[in-house]
C-alpha cells in the first residue's frame, strides 16, 4: 500500500468514526414512558423533543446538533437505576428528569459519580437537594415550599378540624409531614392523618373512616388518579366536605376521572397549568406544541422538563462547553432570572429553583381549573 | 356501630370482585396445578373491552339500560373467554408436560405481553367509563348505600352460584371435577381432558372479564396496570379459601374484602394490606391448605 492510499484510508476511517463521537451534543431524558405515570412521561418526551428540534433548527448548540437520548424509567426506582447507568455510558452531557421523587433518588448518585448534570422536573421531595450533590438541579419547587403554601391555604380557609391523607410515596408522605408539622406548630387541630394504598379502585373504606373523624377540610397529598376516585366516591357517599390537594393532582384528567359534579369546588396547589402560562415565550411555545402534536400540553411537569432542556442549553452556551463543573457554574451563577415557560428561573447553591411558583386553583362547575387570586 | 356496618358493606362489595377473579385462578390451578399470572390482565381486558363496546354499539340507547348492560356483559364475557382460550393455546398448551416452572414463566411473559399490548392500543392514560349507572342510594338501618353497590354484590354472588351449580350438578361439571382430582384416571374414564382444560380457560376468563366490566362500570376509572393489584388480591383470596376449591375462592374473596375494610377502619388504613396478608399467614399456619381446601394425604 503506498502512502497516498494509506492517508486516504486513514481519512476515511476518521470520517466514518467522527459522527459517533463529537458532532452532536447528547442530552439525556429519563422519563416514565411506561408504568403508572406513563402519560406524564410521554409528555416530558414530547416537550423535550420539540425543543431540541427547535434548537437544532436554530443551528443547535456550540455549532453542533443536539441529540436527545431517551431512556424509560418505568416510574420505578429499580428500572431508573438501570436507565441511569445506560444513559451515563452513552456520553450524555446532561440529563433531564425524572418525575417521581423516589425514582429520581435512585438515579442521583449514578449521575453524580459519572459527573453528569441532572435537572429533575417533577421530583419535589426535600431531601433530594439536601445531600450536597454538586450536579443535581430541579426546575420544580420543593415540598417544604408547597407545605408552607398548603398550611397557609388551610388556615386562610378557616378550617378547624383538618384531615391529612397521603399515599405513603416519598413525595406524598413528605408533603403530608411538612403540612402536619406546620399546622401542629400553629396549634391547629389535625383530627386524621393516615395513608391510602395507591392504584386501587375502591376507597370507600378510607372515606368511611375519614367521615367518622368529622373533619371540616381534607387535604390529600397524593396523585390525580386516586384524587379522582376519592372525589367520585365521596359524592356517591353523599358526603360534602371540601377537599384540597397538592400539585400532583394538577392534571386535566382529574375532571374526567371524577366527573364534573364531583370535581366541582375541589381546590389544589400547583405551579401554573400550561394554559395559564402568560409570558409571550410560553404562549408561542404552547401554540407550537399544539401544532406539532395536535393537542395542547396538559401536564405542567412536561413543560418543566422543557424548561429543564432550555436551562441546560443556556448553561452549555454560557459555559461554552459541556463539562459538568462548567455547567454547574453556569447554572448557579450564570442563569439568573432566565425567562422559562413557567416563570423566571434561577438556581441556588443546592440546586433548588428560587422563587415562589405555587398558585391555588379551584375546579369550577364546568370542570375548568380556575386560578384563584 | 354504623361505621362497622358501613365498612362491612364496603368490604363485601370489594370482596365480591376479588372472589370473581379468584375463581379463575382457582379453577385453572385445580385442573392444571398452574398459577395463571396473566389472569389479572384478562380482567383488565374485560374492563377495556367493555368500554369500547359500550361506546361503539350504543347498546344503552338501542336496548334500554338493563338489556343493554346484559348484552354488553355477554359480549365482554364471550370475547375475554376467547382471549383466555387463545392464551391457553399459545402460552400453556405447548408447555404441557414440561416442568411447572416453565409454565409459570410463560404465564408471567403472557401477562407482560397483554399489559403492554393494551397500553399500545389504548395509550397510557387512564380511561373513563361514561356514567351509565343510576346514582341513587337506599337508606338501610341509617346507612347510605348506593344501589349500584348492592347490584355489584348481587351480580357477583349470582354468577358464583351459577358456576357452583354448573360444576356440582352437570355432567360437564363432573368431568371438570374428575380432571381436577386425577387427570390420568379421568382420561381412562373417557373424559377428554384437553377439552376440560379449554373449558376452564373459557369460564375463568369469562368471569374475570365480567369482574373487569363491573369494576369499570362501577368505579369508572380503568388503567392498563389495574389487573396487577386485583390479580394479587384475588390470588391471595384463592389461597386463603384453599386454592383449587371453588367455594373456597368465594369465601376467601369476601373474607379478604371484609378483613381489609375492618382492618383499615379500626387499625390503620396504611397497614390495610399488611393486615390482610397477616390474616392469610395466620390461616395458613392453622390450615395449610386454606380455609376450605381439602387436606391432601401425604404420599409416603
Amino acid at each position: 500500500m503506498n502512502r497516498t492510499m494509506r492517508t486516504l484510508a486513514a481519512l476515511g476511517l476518521a470520517l466514518a468514526a467522527a459522527p459517533a463521537s463529537a458532532q452532536t451534543i447528547k442530552v439525556g431524558l429519563m422519563a416514565p414512558l411506561t408504568g403508572p405515570w406513563a402519560s406524564e412521561g410521554q409528555e416530558m418526551r414530547r416537550n423535550v423533543e420539540l425543543l431540541a428540534a427547535e434548537q437544532n433548527a436554530k443551528g443547535g448548540l456550540l455549532g453542533k446538533q443536539v441529540e436527545v437520548i431517551v431512556e424509560d424509567d418505568g416510574g420505578d426506582p429499580r428500572t431508573a437505576s438501570l436507565a441511569a447507568q445506560r444513559l451515563s455510558t452513552k456520553g450524555v452531557v446532561a440529563v433531564i428528569g425524572t418525575y417521581g421523587s423516589a425514582v429520581t433518588e435512585a438515579s442521583q448518585n449514578i449521575f453524580d459519580e459519572a459527573e453528569i448534570v441532572q435537572v429533575a422536573n417533577g421530583s419535589t421531595a426535600v431531601r433530594l437537594t439536601e445531600k450536597g450533590l454538586k450536579y443535581f438541579f430541579r426546575t420544580c419547587p420543593r415540598d417544604d415550599e408547597q407545605g408552607r403554601v398548603a398550611a397557609a391555604t388551610i388556615q386562610k380557609a378557616g378550617a378547624k378540624r383538618i384531615a391529612i391523607l397521603h399515599d405513603n410515596s416519598a413525595y406524598s408522605k413528605g408533603l403530608a409531614d411538612e403540612i402536619n408539622g406546620i399546622l401542629k406548630k400553629a396549634n391547629a387541630n389535625v383530627v386524621f392523618f393516615d395513608a391510602l394504598t395507591p392504584k386501587e379502585q375502591d376507597y370507600s373504606s378510607i372515606l368511611t373512616k375519614l367521615k367518622a373523624a368529622t373533619p371540616d377540610m381534607v387535604f390529600f397529598t397524593g396523585y390525580y388518579p386516586e384524587a379522582g376516585q376519592l372525589l367520585k366516591q365521596k359524592r356517591q357517599m353523599g358526603w360534602n366536605v371540601p377537599f384540597v390537594g397538592g400539585d400532583a393532582i394538577n392534571n386535566p384528567d382529574l375532571v374526567k376521572l371524577a366527573g364534573k359534579e364531583a370535581a366541582a369546588g375541589f381546590r389544589f396547589l400547583s405551579p401554573p397549568v400550561p394554559k395559564d402560562l402568560d409570558t409571550p415565550e410560553a404562549k408561542a411555545y404552547v401554540t407550537a406544541y399544539q401544532k406539532k402534536y395536535s393537542e395542547a400540553p396538559s401536564s405542567i411537569y412536561g413543560v418543566l422538563a422543557g424548561d429543564g432542556f432550555r436551562v441546560i442549553a443556556k448553561a452549555i452556551e454560557l459555559s461554552k462547553g459541556t463539562k459538568a463543573p462548567g455547567l454547574r457554574e453556569a447554572l448557579t451563577k450564570g442563569v439568573k432570572d432566565f425567562p422559562g415557560f413557567t416563570g423566571k428561573i434561577s438556581f441556588n447553591e443546592k440546586g433548588d429553583r428560587v422563587g415562589e411558583l405555587y398558585r391555588v386553583y379551584q375546579v369550577d362547575a364546568n370542570g375548568n381549573f380556575v386560578l384563584q387570586p | 356501630m354504623q361505621q362497622l356496618l358501613e365498612q362491612l358493606v364496603n368490604g363485601l362489595a370489594v370482596g365480591s370482585i376479588y372472589a370473581l377473579i379468584a375463581l379463575g385462578y382457582t379453577m385453572v390451578y385445580g385442573v392444571l396445578r398452574l398459577i395463571n399470572f396473566a389472569h389479572g390482565d384478562l380482567f383488565t381486558y374485560g374492563a377495556y373491552l367493555g368500554l369500547t363496546l359500550l361506546g361503539s354499539f350504543a347498546l344503552q340507547d338501542r336496548l334500554g339500560p338493563v338489556a343493554g348492560l346484559a348484552v354488553l356483559a355477554v359480549m365482554v364475557m364471550g370475547l375475554v373467554a376467547l382471549l383466555g382460550a387463545l392464551l391457553e393455546r399459545a402460552a400453556y398448551r405447548p408447555l404441557r408436560g414440561s416442568p411447572r416452572l416453565s409454565a409459570v414463566v410463560s404465564a408471567l411473559g403472557a401477562s407482560i405481553f397483554l399489559q403492554n399490548a393494551l397500553m399500545l392500543i389504548y395509550g397510557a392514560r387512564y380511561q373513563v367509563y361514561p356514567d351509565v349507572l343510576p346514582q341513587t342510594a337506599v337508606e338501610v338501618l341509617g346507612l347510605h348505600i348506593p344501589v349500584v353497590r348492592l347490584a355489584v354484590l348481587g351480580v357477583s354472588v349470582a354468577m358464583m352460584a351459577l358456576l357452583f351449580l354448573f360444576v356440582q350438578k352437570t355432567r360437564v361439571g363432573t368431568a371438570v371435577r374428575a380432571a381436577a382430582i386425577d387427570q390420568d384416571a379421568a382420561r381412562l374414564m373417557g373424559i377428554d381432558v384437553e377439552k376440560v382444560v379449554l373449558l376452564v380457560f373459557v369460564i375463568g376468563p369469562a368471569l374475570g372479564g365480567a369482574a373487569g366490566l363491573l369494576v369499570g362500570l362501577y368505579y369508572g376509572q380503568i388503567s392498563f396496570t389495574m389487573g396487577w393489584v386485583y390479580g394479587m388480591k384475588a390470588f391471595t383470596a384463592a389461597i386463603l379459601g384453599g386454592i383449587g376449591n371453588i367455594p373456597g375462592a368465594m369465601v376467601g374473596g369476601l373474607l379478604l374484602g371484609v378483613v381489609e375494610a375492618l382492618g383499615s377502619a379500626y387499625l390503620s388504613h396504611s397497614w390495610k394490606d399488611g393486615i390482610a396478608f397477616f390474616v392469610l399467614i395466620l390461616v395458613l399456619i392453622v390450615r395449610p391448605s386454606g380455609l376450605l381446601g381439602e387436606r391432601v394425604a401425604e404420599k409416603v
